[in-house]
């Protein structure tokens, strides 16, 4: 969301939030104090037990505004296009299996034959490209998939189509120096 | 567009252990076997030891990883056939501090004494890696110490 990391939202039915019990206790969440028992303010401040993170949530509000101003369509639109254009070019690779059907989220997920997906992340990344190597916290699928691991390179509004053509670049240049090590 | 530093990752020598693995299959008879993953990368080593009297006699190993896990595996083995649980361990110890770049203490062994395993160096500067180049040598702690209960 391009905001600061350690806050986020907790959603949920209003109803549901007002039957629950807080798990954390504090400042500002109180409302009687008895020796044995005690009673809680109402929604949200029974959540929000001591000081909050502060400058998160001012970031947080601030990453919000910025993405609506953008426009949440207009960020889809984008990832769509750059996921596609990045489809097409890595689909020309020799030798690069792609995984997951041509409808798709803003993200391709590859691995290059005979190279580990944490190798291919490592040569990315000296290259100053970031992509994601691993199980995608997606252990099941990896069963499914029967590899080990895969690697990911996702899209979003700071990308480019020219950073697509750097990674198709890098991809190259990575199966060419583990082809020449092997 | 050029790799910057990634010779001093992807040494040679380290290229050759992980497309020629030493030791790689199962013991037969007796032996320990402890399996280690690192979960978040997919990493998974099989890692079995014969230790009699004290002394690593035999020791091979499965498993699927990256060039620096596997390579890593293969030159530990290495290292530790015939070296007794005490050395052995002192080794993983020296490797542990060359993975976090700290001083490493060569009063028993010199870092020429571990072989290949030199070349493993370069990891600690990819700070990413470095639990590749770990997972086969905590495994293999957590083999000797099996055989200690």
């Amino acid at each position: 969301m391009c905001g600061p990391t350690g806050v986020g939202v907790l959603y949920g039915k209003q109803h549901l939030l007002e039957n629950m019990e807080p798990v954390e206790f504090g400042g500002e969440m109180i409302d009687f104090v008895n020796l044995y028992d005690s009673t809680w303010k109402e929604l949200p401040w029974k959540f929000e037990g001591g000081t909050p993170i502060i400058a998160g949530a001012i970031g947080l509000g601030a990453a919000i505004d910025f993405l609506n101003e953008v426009g949440m369509e207009a960020i889809e639109e984008h990832e769509q296009e750059l996921a596609k254009y990045a489809l097409e070019q890595m689909e020309q690779i020799d030798g690069i299996t792609i995984y997951g059907p041509r409808e798709r989220a803003g993200l391709v997920t590859f691995n290059l034959d005979d190279v580990h997906p944490h190798d291919s992340a490592t040569a990315l990344d000296s290259l100053g490209i970031a992509v994601r190597a691993g199980h995608h916290c997606a252990q099941p699928l990896m069963k499914e998939l029967q590899v080990a691991a895969t690697a990911r390179a996702s899209f979003y509004l700071y990308n480019s189509k020219q950073d697509v053509d750097l990674l198709v670049e890098g991809l190259r240049k990575t199966k060419e120096y583990f082809g020449d090590v092997f | 567009m050029s790799f910057n530093n990634l010779d001093t990752l992807y040494r040679q020598v380290i290229m050759d252990h992980y497309k020629n693995p030493r030791n790689r299959g199962k013991l037969e008879g007796d032996h320990i076997t402890v399996e280690l993953n690192n979960p978040t990368c997919g990493d998974r080593i099989d890692l079995q030891l014969k230790v009699n009297d004290g002394i690593v006699e035999d020791a091979k190993f499965e498993g699927e990883g990256c060039s620096i896990s596997m390579s890593s595996a293969s030159m530990m083995t290495q290292v530790i056939i015939g070296k007794n649980v005490e050395d052995a361990v002192k080794i993983s110890k020296m490797f542990s501090d060359m993975m976090l770049g700290e001083e490493v203490d060569t009063a028993d062994y010199k870092l020429e004494d571990l072989g290949d395993i030199q070349a493993l160096q370069g990891v600690s500067k990819f700070p990413a890696r470095i639990k590749c180049a770990t997972l086969a040598w905590k495994a293999m702690e957590q083999g000797v110490e099996k055989e200690d209960e």
